[in-house]
């Protein structure tokens, strides 16, 4: 062999050398990939490595782990679309919170009753966004979580008017350590007012069959109270001095107060069953706001009536009058005190589907929210000790109930307040 | 529970890693149809312990199920497609 040719194979040599070391190399880095051990040179020589084809075959692996990672990331998809249809159509509010109370997720159900839209809650604090707060209640119960570990179940809680049960567990890490916690809560504000409403039915009931039994075994020994006190005052022979006869006049008066109470219980009561005909509201709301003409002149109280359309309801119109009767003198006395502005009560009709709505509305000093829940009860007032029996409203809930019907208060302190009834309408609405 | 897809048995006793794990890889490369359509099963035969590890975990990566159980003077390795 020549010289050249000895050259040319010595490097053909060196460079098989670089390429088999090159291979094992490679090799090893993708056994490490597959988490074994590097090839060993004495088990496996060149030939057989060569023969073996370790590359291909680790190619040929890998392309069936992206197939499978394909397959498993698909599968997570369909799951977490699963997840999150179940999470967001529940028909509960569900939030996850950190450790620094910010929240991490929420539901639909929780966005649609408790954040505003067009605020971005994820990172913001709950208490910010779900009460409306600077900083977290002493009864939160997501604090009581991530302080014990513990899951904690709260009957009721108001959220922005809303009120709610809830139920917060605690999220842990892989130590047990508490790292956030999952919200879970109900709305139950509709459920009660409905438990309200049936409280109250109970106690109109209860209070109802009470008063009218005390009102009809009061009115006769009343009676004869009236009638012998005003036979004594209009007997000029009876020979009363004065004194007496201004004491008379006391007894007559007083006795007559307890007739007017006798009367608004056995109104409350109810125990005359309504007659019931085909009348115009508008009609009914125009004379009562006449009777009250001089109350409200006596007051500076000015009226805004607007009665667009004709509007017919079924209805007994004696106890409608009553009704709007109440509610109008209910708004001249909330002006008392008032001076130095305008005081105005207003007065609108409108159709409300099957309905027809009314509403009277003034502008004095409001309801505290407080009491707002309270004001249809019977016997409930705000009045001094005999300047009402707190039997007025109640009056006006019962008869428009019984007229399948119904009727709420709105109030703002400062702003005013309004009554709104609706009653069965008698036909289309007509001009 | 009883299976009806056919054993493909690959017996690789004396032989260590990485050589196993890669002949392992190398039979569920050319059976892939076959196992991935549940027609058949791969049963590996070692007795070198590091293969009941290496073998698993690559296999798992490819979307099989593992079972391992030790007989008297061997592992068996059970791949199979991961239901």
């Amino acid at each position: 062999m020549s010289s050249a040719g000895k050259i040319e194979e010595t490097d053909l040599r060196t460079s098989n050398e670089r390429l088999k070391k090159y291979i094992r190399e490679k090799v090893n880095h993708l056994l490490s990939v597959m988490g074994t051990k590097p090839l060993n040179k004495e088990e496996l020589d060149d030939s057989t490595l060569i023969e073996l084809d370790p590359i291909g075959i680790i190619a040929l692996s890998f392309e069936q782990v992206l197939e499978h990672q394909k397959e498993t990331n698909r599968r997570l998809t369909v799951a977490k679309d699963q997840l999150q249809a179940v999470f967001d159509t529940v028909g509960v509010c569900i939030s996850i919170i950190d450790e620094d109370m910010r929240i991490v997720n929420c539901n639909e159900k929780q966005k649609e009753l408790l954040v505003s839209s067009n605020t971005k809650a994820i990172g913001r604090h709950c208490y910010d966004i779900y009460c409306g707060k600077d900083s977290p209640n002493l009864d939160c119960p997501a604090v009581e979580t991530l302080a014990t570990g513990k899951p904690v179940f709260i009957r009721e809680v108001k959220k922005k008017h809303k009120h709610f049960q809830i139920v917060t567990s605690p999220l842990n890490d892989a130590d047990g350590k508490v790292t956030g916690v999952i919200e879970v809560s109900m709305d139950v504000t509709e459920k009660k007012k409905v438990e309200e409403l049936m409280r109250q039915a109970e106690k109109l009931t209860a209070v109802g069959l009470l008063a009218g039994g005390i009102a009809h075994e009061l009115n006769n020994p009343l009676g004869n109270i009236l009638g012998y006190a005003t036979l004594l005052l209009k007997d000029r022979e009876s020979g009363l001095r004065p004194e007496h006869r201004e004491k008379l006049e006391i007894i007559v008066e007083q006795a007559k107060k307890g007739g007017d109470i006798i009367r608004g219980l056995l109104d409350f009561s109810r125990q005359s069953v309504p007659s019931f005909s085909n009348v115009p509201i508008n009609d009914i709301i125009r004379k009562t706001v006449r009777t009250l003409q001089n109350r409200f002149s006596s007051q500076r109280i000015k009226t805004d009536v607007v009665l667009p359309e004709t509007f017919i309801v079924r209805a007994d119109p004696r106890q409608i009058e009553l009704v709007i009767l109440n509610l109008l003198l209910n708004s001249i006395q909330a002006f008392e005190g008032v001076n130095g502005r305008e005081k105005t009560i207003s007065v609108r009709t409108g159709r409300e589907n099957d309905f027809v709505q009314v509403t009277i509305a003034d502008n004095g000093p409001g309801i505290p929210e407080e009491i707002l829940p309270n004001i249809f009860d019977p016997f409930f007032t705000t009045k001094p000790i005999g300047k009402g029996a707190g039997l007025g409203l109640s009056i006006c809930s019962g008869i428009i109930k019984e007229h399948k019907g119904s009727i709420h208060a709105g109030s703002e302190a400062g702003k005013g307040t309004e009554f709104v009834f609706l009653l069965p309408a008698a036909g289309p609405a007509s001009g | 529970m009883e299976h009806t897809a056919e054993d493909i048995v690959l017996d690789v006793r004396g032989q260590i890693c990485p050589a196993c794990l890669l002949i392992t890889l190398s039979e569920l490369n050319s059976n892939k149809e076959r196992l991935k359509g549940e027609k058949a099963r791969l049963v590996v035969k070692t007795d070198h312990r590091d293969a009941t590890r290496t073998i698993p975990g690559a296999a798992f990566a490819m979307g099989y199920s593992v079972s391992v159980v030790q007989k008297e003077r061997h592992y068996e390795i059970t791949l199979e497609h991961e239901k």
